[in-house]
């Protein structure tokens, strides 16, 4: 249902799209909806359709079958895509992704650990240990491995439902693995931590699920997007963050392999690099879903670094993983 | 009218349905072999694909999920649906009338937003649960989501009117005067239901059923929601495997098999009870 309402706006923006050809270039831009997405078109898109008069068209939500269905049919609709970081790995080595132009854009303004020749960082975030202050005890939760303690913290707890850069750290960090170890991941050792609170686990599929479960304490305590939580935090409910250990990583801009306007989208590309870029994105997003725009913008800056005990996620090691460790991690879920 | 007008008339027809075939040549056929094509040529020649499906146990369980909640379903929505139907059939016109309002009201609320009302109904700190706590009736939440329960309460709501409307237009060709003689004859009420009504309602109640448990089968966005993961359902792994794990010849191979299996079912009502909108006496 939502898939056909997509497609006849798309069909319509298409149109649009065609008549405006005429006057200056096209493109189009997919990412994964909502108000992330608009903002990701307000702060890097905008400033092209007005400078340059080039007509931007929005596409989504990112669908990895149609991206990859797209190039292998040499149809290539899109022409920049927000991915997560591990499929952008796994997509420049199966030749799915155009190489970036850094003659366009500026490598040396992006953070090293999320920009490679293929991906450009769209927006940093990090999975941290989030809590509903009222509805724990005295005790806060110090670290990952409170979060498998169930009798410190007895209840449900929520856990990011797809195969993902994440949940499977969290198990091991929990377990005593030291961050410089993490990688390779010990999958048998995760699964088997995971396993000692799987019955009390309920999973969130998307952010909106995630405020959900911890603002009515459905599940106090879990594993959360940040920027998910700094709303509910700004908006006055009792919602924590314990940043120890968080794990960062970020979501990327690619270029489709035989995108029909890749130097258009080199320029997108270009405008979210820049720090004035990503600082525009984080202002929108947080005056958006902030009242006042308060708490958000504190927190992006310290994000890069994230404070001393940030742990990187090794999302290149994920990419040449990503199909192994999803087949397991389903095949484990479903049983 | 002769033979050869009729005939004529008969190519007219046919005439008309072109446009219709086309389109689901382009939109369905089409897409539907290219698939099936994916899933015995990828990655290589072979039938590696459903030998796959056949050999893992997490998708023998998921197969098994998906046709024991479509049984559960079907089974609920005939049970609470049959009434329904026939009140709708008995009621004075203006109150049926309300009746049918409210069924299809429910059918036109956006899906999405029916299911997270569910989700808001269900869940421990839900509005069921609470109240029940309150009244003292139960100390601890009762787990009525991410589970099977959830998902039966969520898609029973969402079948019953598919079940209620082709029902109830066979009660509609069932003269109530039947009841009445059979009542005159002496029968008691269970018995007037037992050996006139429910044998002469048969027909819509399996050809109804049928409806829910093919629909049930392909479900997605219900059993995504109100589940857990290990009542994950087909079409939910099919999307699984084709949009994360990019494995278009596997996630073809399930996504024939459903469909393979729901035309069988097809073809068993066809047999049995005559193709829909054809009565069979």
């Amino acid at each position: 249902m939502y898939a056909n309402i997509k497609t006849i706006g798309l069909a319509a923006g298409l149109a649009i799209g065609l008549s405006g050809m005429a006057h200056g270039e096209t493109m189009v831009f997919t990412a994964w909806g909502g108000s992330t997405q608009d903002a990701e078109f307000q702060a890097w898109g905008a400033p092209l359709v007005e400078e340059e008069g080039v007509n931007i068209i929005q596409d989504g939500p990112t669908d990895y079958g149609k991206f990859q269905a797209m190039v292998e049919a040499n149809k290539v609709t899109w022409d920049v895509v927000d991915v997560e970081f591990d499929f952008a790995y796994q997509a420049a080595r199966d030749g799915l992704l155009e190489p970036l132009d850094f003659s366009v854009i500026d490598r040396d303004a992006i953070d090293p650990r999320f920009v490679t020749d293929y991906a450009v960082m769209s927006f940093p975030f990090s999975f941290v240990l989030g809590y509903n202050a009222d509805l724990l005890g005295d005790t806060k939760p110090a670290g990952w491995a409170d979060l498998f303690d169930l009798e410190a913290f007895p209840g449900k707890r929520t856990f990011y439902k797809w195969s993902s850069p994440g949940a499977l750290e969290i198990a091991l960090l929990a377990d005593g693995v030291a961050p410089e170890n993490l990688y390779p991941l010990d999958l048998d050792r995760a699964f088997a931590k995971l396993d000692t609170i799987k019955d009390q686990i309920v999973w969130w599929g998307g952010g909106a699920q995630s405020q959900q479960l911890i603002a009515s304490g459905e599940t106090p305590i879990g594993m959360f997007w940040d920027i998910r939580l700094w709303p509910l935090q700004a908006s006055g409910l009792p919602v924590q963050i314990q940043w120890e250990q968080n794990l960062a990583s970020a979501d990327v801009l690619v270029i489709p392999k035989g995108a029909p306007n890749k130097d258009t989208a080199m320029k997108f590309i270009a405008n979210a690099a820049t720090p004035e870029g990503q600082k525009r994105f984080f202002d929108i997003i947080t005056a958006e879903e902030v009242e006042g725009g308060v708490g958000g913008s504190g927190n992006v800056q310290t994000l890069p670094e994230g404070g001393a005990n940030q742990v990187t996620m090794d999302l290149a090691w994920w990419g040449e993983n990503r199909n192994i460790i999803a087949d397991r991690w389903y095949a484990w879920q479903a049983q | 009218m002769s033979a050869a007008q009729t005939r004529r008339e008969r190519r007219q027809g046919i005439g008309l349905a072109i446009p219709a075939m086309l389109v689901l040549a382009v939109f369905f056929v089409m897409p539907v072999v290219s698939l099936l094509l994916r899933s015995i040529t990828e990655p290589e020649f072979g039938l590696q694909n459903y030998a796959t499906l056949i050999a893992t146990s997490t998708y023998a369980k998921v197969f098994w999920n998906t046709f024991m909640v479509a049984s559960v379903v079907t089974v609920i929505t005939i049970i609470l649906g049959y009434p329904v139907a026939w009140m709708l059939s008995v009621l004075p016109g203006r109150w049926a009338a309300v009746v049918f309002a409210v069924i299809l009201l429910s059918m036109w609320t956006n899906l999405l937003a029916r299911t997270y009302a569910w989700m808001v109904l269900l869940q421990s700190t839900g509005v069921i649960n609470r109240s029940l706590m309150a009244l003292g009736i139960i100390d601890t939440p009762l787990p009525l989501i991410n589970n099977l329960t959830g998902v039966t309460i969520g898609m029973v709501y969402i079948m019953l009117p598919f079940f209620i409307l082709p029902l109830q237009a066979t009660f509609r060709t069932i003269d109530p005067s039947t009841l009445q003689a059979a009542s005159l004859c002496g029968a008691g009420r269970w018995q007037a239901f037992r050996r006139v009504l429910l044998p002469l309602s048969l027909t819509g109640v399996l050809s109804g059923g049928l409806i829910v448990f093919v629909m049930s089968l392909g479900y997605f966005v219900t059993p995504a929601l109100l589940g857990g993961t290990s009542n994950m359902m087909l079409a939910e792994m099919i999307a699984q495997l084709v949009q994360s794990l990019l494995n278009w010849g596997l996630g073809g191979a399930a996504a024939f098999v459903l469909l393979v299996m729901t035309l069988a079912l097809y073809a068993m009502q066809v047999r049995y009870f005559g193709a829909p909108g054809q009565e069979k006496s």
